[in-house]
């Protein structure tokens, strides 16, 4: 009998330790990265990339996590759609391989290497990110982080959210037009973000 | 000086004119002028993108052709006699070198855009390369008009078609062609083209603006007009005119089918890549 019970436990053991991870999808309708860089150096203009998708997952007892996250860059947008009489729109200029050439490169991934934590809650997530075909490490700082029951549904529905940032030049990526007075070669990125745990 | 290093003019125009003027005023008397267009177009590649080549995307495949373009040409006319089965091949080597470039991204799209964008690129540049290795390669002003025109005209149409660094590729072009038409219109003596020239020329343009058509928003009927450039080059002026008034006659025949295609992709920019 005691043998039976040990053997239970010890089978039981890694269920428990795996129950500890929890898996979350991104919310591609709450998830928003926006994106801002320096303008002929007078102004900060900014844009942003529309419905990314992707997943992450935590286990706050290993203090460990995992994020992954998928844009389609041809969703760009900086406010600038219309032509209104010119050529061309400052949206349709960035997605040319002047910037983000979406028609060849029509994905922009980030992929978690590891993530530091403050107490129980991730701090800073590492990662690498490939934009234009090139991959090279960008940190993401969690900003704010909340986990809970979504009051949407009713709480039948778990859910994490926050907000997250990080910095990258994006001529390390091959992005060069403007450089160096035009468009700021150095990037910032600012998202919100939500994940449903599954 | 920074300020000046970074204006996009001194990037597309000035910078290749002058690394341009200086090559043809070195080896205009040895046949390999024409490498004027790449060191135009080197010093172009330079300010805008640098000499990165991975990861190969389109660009630097359109970079790595340019760099080809002159050496082919070179080997045509020291080893070979300009022939019409000659300028076929060569032809058909820059439409294949096209497809080899776009092929990646042609490949991405629906069947009916891909094959609409495939046929312009490899008509266009065919034509282009072919035309102007049986027509231009013996007249150095005709060919250095059709290189002003073609490049400054690919140049302004790939700015409209919103791509800044193509349209310097492209104006850079033209820079080349116009150093090297000056020198033979102050000297009032042609020089020689040959497939050094015309090849890198009209290779390189071709490529650049397939380039604006398939990655940004040029329109493919732009291309075609654009491909036609190469044909005012060849329309007749005065034999016994000088040589500064062949030029200026042949470039002004140039921009207009040339400044034809700005307009196109000015009033119509909506092609079916739009």
């Amino acid at each position: 009998m005691t043998k039976l019970a040990i053997g239970l436990i010890a089978l039981t053991l890694p269920l428990a330790a795996a129950a500890q991870v929890e898996s979350y999808n991104i919310d591609p309708y709450h998830t928003v990265p926006y994106w801002e860089t320096d303008h002929v150096g007078f102004a900060t203009m900014r844009g942003r990339f529309d419905k990314p998708t992707g997943k992450f997952s935590i286990d706050r007892a290993a203090k460990t996590g995992t994020l992954e996250i998928v844009i389609q860059t041809a969703t760009l947008s900086t406010g600038d759609p219309e032509r209104d009489g010119r050529a061309r729109t400052r949206d349709e200029h960035l997605r040319t391989p002047d910037f983000f050439n979406v028609t060849e490169f029509p994905t922009l991934t980030y992929r978690s290497t590891g993530v530091k934590f403050k107490g129980d809650d991730p701090e800073v997530v590492e990662g690498n990110m490939t934009l234009l075909g090139v991959t090279k490490p960008v940190s993401l700082r969690i900003l704010r982080w909340k986990c809970g029951p979504d009051p949407r549904t009713a709480g039948k529905r778990y859910q994490c959210g926050g907000n997250a940032t990080g910095t990258f030049k994006r001529s390390d990526f091959g992005m060069k037009f403007g450089l160096p007075t035009a468009i700021g070669d150095e990037v910032t990125v600012w998202m919100s973000f939500y994940g449903f745990r599954t | 000086m920074e300020n000046l290093l970074s204006n996009p003019a001194v990037h597309a125009g000035v910078a290749p004119f002058i690394a341009a003027l200086i090559v043809v005023l070195l080896l205009q008397h040895t046949r390999l002028g024409g490498l004027a267009v790449v060191a135009a177009f080197c010093t172009a590649v330079y300010f805008v993108a640098g000499f990165t080549f991975t990861p190969l995307t389109v660009t630097r495949k359109i970079i790595l052709l340019g760099f080809a373009a002159p050496i082919i040409g070179v080997l045509a006319d020291f080893a070979f006699k300009p022939t019409r089965i000659g300028a076929a091949v060569l032809a058909l080597c820059g439409a294949a070198g096209a497809l080899w470039a776009f092929w990646p991204v042609l490949a991405q799209k629906p069947a009916v855009e891909a094959w609409l964008l495939g046929i312009s690129t490899v008509v266009a540049i065919a034509f282009m390369v072919g035309f102007a290795l049986l027509y231009l390669t013996g007249d150095s002003v005709r060919a250095g008009a059709a290189g002003l025109g073609l490049g400054l005209a690919t140049g302004l149409a790939a700015i409209l078609g919103a791509s800044g660094s193509y349209g310097s590729y492209g104006i850079a072009l033209g820079a080349a062609a116009g150093a090297f038409l000056l020198p033979q219109m102050i000297a009032g003596k042609k020089g020689f083209a040959g497939a050094t020239f015309t090849l890198s020329v009209t290779l390189t343009a071709g490529l650049v603006a397939a380039g604006a058509m398939i990655l940004a928003k040029l329109a493919w009927y732009t291309l075609l007009v654009l491909a036609l450039v190469p044909v005012g080059a060849c329309l007749p002026v005065p034999q016994k005119a000088p040589v500064w008034l062949q030029a200026v006659l042949l470039s002004l025949y140039s921009f207009i089918i040339g400044g034809a295609a700005c307009a196109l992709a000015w009033r119509f920019p909506d092609g079916i890549t739009g």
